[in-house]
């Protein structure tokens, strides 16, 4: 347990989301600390990437609370977290380099050498070193989300969302990304990642949510969640994971 | 197809005329300010009264009258070409002054105020040598074409039709009507008609060129020319007619009817100074009506050596003429018409490109007033007629202000132009843009605001380039498209490429004009697309 005086990166409280007549979100509450690493699973439908986008604010809730850092003001929130896509959303007409230095610039007003270096030495972490001046059409599925992740990273997040970040590559592409996770949780990087990797997110959270049918079914550390669940629905989920 | 258009045409003049009728008329009959200009309404494509000749220039047999009025008025004539269909709206609205162009009174007496008749001209049947077609009886089973809303059609369809003649029209097995006598001589030339019916002037002109043709002796009618002003403008008309007159006692009208002498005209002249009465032309119906006068006014001796003069001109114009045919001097004279094009293209395009832009922003803005409204515009604009929207451009402020179109300047016709196309090009860039920024993936939306881009700055930043490269493709298609549009300048009378060339090849009596203009498009928007292809190579660096 964290100290009970800090103030939560994230914090969304009794949140609701309903798409007409379709609730998808009944009700969550969840906090995510500073350096920690949350997995969220669920099934497909569960509700666990409209949870991601009402954190991101790409939605609006029907209703409920969401803080980060203390403060709920929709515009000043939105400086605390970056998020990484499952299509990466590069835009193909800039080069890497722009990708990544171009937010910080022109929306941050950092300035231009700061930002350059930061970007070049995320490159040089990423294994991207080289590709500064290639576009996005030129780089395979695993360098175009590490690109991503670069261009999230140099806007310097307090908490950085990944939805379902490998579920459009490869296998091998997959660990590729899934190297650059664990790196970032050394680093102690807070990080909410809605993912179906399952041995991954035992190796890498602090904690794992499953989600079922809009509702926050289990909780707790890894080893318990996935290994020992204790809602059945958890383990029907987890079953059906493991024989596919 | 050209006929479907005219007729087309036809009908919206009509709509345009009875809205003017019901906005009440402006006020005209009391403009009597000091003449300075004299402009003159005139079909460039009607040899001999008025058409485009081998150096470029307007000339005809009414156009040298005209100049010779104004000549001994101190006006500055001004040589405006009509589109034909739309000369009513012209003179109403006050752009010209008068039609003097081999213009037929007969069946129009209420509708103009006239000058005295000074041509008799019949209608006539023009066959092919070898047909066997000899009298009237003949045509009965024939396809017979004619000009759209011309005499020879009035002749035949008109409520004033003699009952001869409807009967005579009933036993064709068609009656067609094309744009232009050079379009109908064509058709006859080539089988697809059997026979036109044309005023004899023309008749006789065409015949000249082409050897296989002959004029029937038995006239479907016979008829008058006049020149037609603005009704209740009695004004002028006495003004000029005053002048006219002057000019058939002193000789000049006869010398310069002597100069088309190859289109018979000094026998068609049936304005003499006999029943001229002094001073008080006003008196309407004092048409001096000779039948046939063949040189009546022959001038004294002077005159007639005077005469003899210009007929060595004649000749000269006439191998000037043959000479004219080749296809360099087509091209130098299609040059300058298409320079007009041009610039219709260039202008269009600049103020289309952006103007579309906006209203594609109006089109997917979230206010839901501005996005009707756009989509009504467009609506409108591709579900409409070009060539409507140009007349309604032109002649709107008249025949829904009552502003007269002479105060909007001289470049008023081609400001007009402009505005039309832009306009209409402006909607269809709209939807090609709409389309173009809602296939952009909404992930790049979603991305730029997670990276705090502001709406503005993702649109310049993120969207815009994006959809530059999607559009490529269907707005090249519209940019070829708008350089054969600017054709359509015709209905307004301003003179870009194809309009000319239709009027070189209703003076040279071929079709040849026609497909060096054609080679002219073609080459353009060969270099258009070609450039285009460029623009998009150079956008292959992203997907």
């Amino acid at each position: 347990m964290q100290i009970m005086a800090e103030i939560p990166v994230l914090e969304m409280k009794n949140v609701r989301k309903s798409f007409g007549d379709l609730e998808v979100l009944k009700d969550i509450s969840l906090s995510v600390m500073e350096g920690e690493v949350v997995s969220v699973l669920g099934p497909s439908g569960s509700g666990k990437s409209t949870l991601l986008r009402c954190a991101t604010q790409l939605e609006s809730m029907t209703s409920g609370e969401l803080s980060y850092m203390g403060e709920t003001d929709p515009k000043e929130i939105m400086k605390y977290y970056g998020m990484v896509f499952q299509n990466f959303n590069l835009f193909p007409h800039y080069s890497v380099l722009k990708n990544i230095i171009d937010a910080p610039v022109s929306t941050q007003k950092r300035d231009k050498n700061e930002v350059l270096s930061l970007a070049r030495s995320l490159l040089k972490k990423l294994g991207l070193e080289g590709k500064e001046e290639s576009y996005p059409c030129q780089l395979s599925g695993g360098q175009k989300q590490r690109v991503a992740i670069a261009r999230a990273l140099a806007m310097k997040p307090k908490l950085l969302f990944f939805d379902e970040p490998t579920s459009a590559l490869d296998p091998e592409l997959t660990a590729e990304i899934l190297k650059v996770l664990l790196e970032l949780a050394k680093e102690k990087m807070t990080m909410v990642i809605v993912t179906h990797e399952i041995d991954f997110a035992r190796h890498v959270s602090d904690r794992v949510i499953f989600i079922d049918g809009g509702v926050i079914v289990e909780e707790g550390k890894p080893e318990d969640v996935i290994d020992h669940p204790s809602n059945e629905r958890t383990q029907n989920f987890l079953k059906k994971l493991q024989r596919g | 197809m050209r006929a479907k258009r005219k007729r087309f045409m036809a009908f919206v003049v009509c709509a345009v005329i009875l809205i003017c009728s019901m906005c009440s008329t402006g006020t005209d009959a009391g403009a009597v300010e000091e003449k300075t200009t004299f402009i003159v309404g005139f079909d460039a494509e009607f040899p001999p009264y008025g058409y485009k000749d081998d150096n470029g220039e307007y000339v005809g047999f009414d156009l040298d009258l005209a100049q010779e009025v104004c000549n001994r008025r101190g006006w500055t004539l001004k040589k405006q070409p009509i589109d034909w269909d739309s000369k009513d709206m012209e003179l109403s609205s006050n752009t010209i002054d008068c039609i003097w162009n081999g213009f037929t009174m007969t069946g129009k007496e209420d509708m103009y105020t006239w000058s005295d008749a000074y041509v008799d001209n019949s209608q006539v049947i023009l066959v092919n040598k070898d047909s066997g077609i000899q009298k009237l009886s003949d045509l009965a089973g024939k396809v017979v074409v004619v000009q759209a809303d011309s005499s020879a059609l009035a002749a035949f369809t008109s409520e004033d039709a003699t009952k001869e003649n409807k009967a005579l029209a009933e036993s064709f097995s068609q009656l067609q009507e094309v744009a232009d006598y050079n379009s109908a001589v064509m058709n006859l030339e080539s089988g697809a008609v059997d026979a036109i019916c044309m005023d004899i002037g023309v008749a006789k002109y065409q015949q000249g060129n082409h050897n296989g043709l002959v004029i029937l002796e038995e006239k479907v009618s016979s008829e008058e020319y006049g020149i037609g002003f603005r009704k209740g403008n009695t004004l002028l008309r006495n003004q000029v007619q005053e002048t006219l007159y002057e000019m058939v006692d002193d000789g000049t009208f006869a010398k310069i009817a002597e100069k088309y002498a190859d289109y018979n005209l000094p026998d068609c002249i049936c304005l003499t100074s006999k029943n001229k009465t002094d001073d008080s032309p006003q008196t309407d119906g004092s048409f001096s009506v000779v039948g046939k006068a063949p040189k009546t006014i022959q001038p004294d001796g002077d005159a007639s050596s005077g005469s003899g003069q210009e007929d060595t001109t004649v000749t000269e114009k006439n191998s000037v003429s043959k000479s004219g045919g080749r296809v360099g001097t087509v091209i130098v004279q299609l040059l300058e018409g298409f320079g007009a094009t041009l610039a219709i293209f260039f202008l269009t395009l600049l103020f289309a490109l952006p103007l579309g832009l906006l209203i594609a922003f109006g089109r997917i803005s979230r206010f839901s007033v501005i996005k009707w409204l756009m989509k009504i515009y467009i609506s409108i604009m591709r579900g409409t007629p070009l060539m409507l929207q140009l007349l309604v451009v032109f002649f709107g402020p008249y025949y829904i202000f009552h502003v007269n179109l002479a105060s909007f300047g001289p470049h008023y016709r081609f400001i007009a132009v402009i505005i039309g196309f832009s306009l209409n090009y402006a909607a269809y860039f709209a939807e090609i843009y709409r389309a173009g920024i809602e296939n952009i993936p909404v992930g790049q939306r979603e991305a730029a605001k997670l990276l705090g881009y502001s709406r503005s700055q993702t649109f310049c930043k993120i969207i815009f380039p994006q959809m530059v490269k999607r559009v490529m493709p269907p707005v090249t298609n519209e940019i070829i498209t708008l350089v054969k549009d600017t054709s359509l300048a015709f209905v307004l009378a301003y003179t870009e490429m194809f309009t000319l060339a239709k009027q070189i090849a209703a003076n040279l009596t071929n079709i040849m004009p026609l497909f060096v203009a054609g080679i002219f498009y073609y080459v353009f928007n060969y270099i258009v697309a070609f450039m285009m292809e460029r623009v998009e190579k150079k956008l292959d660096y992203f997907e």
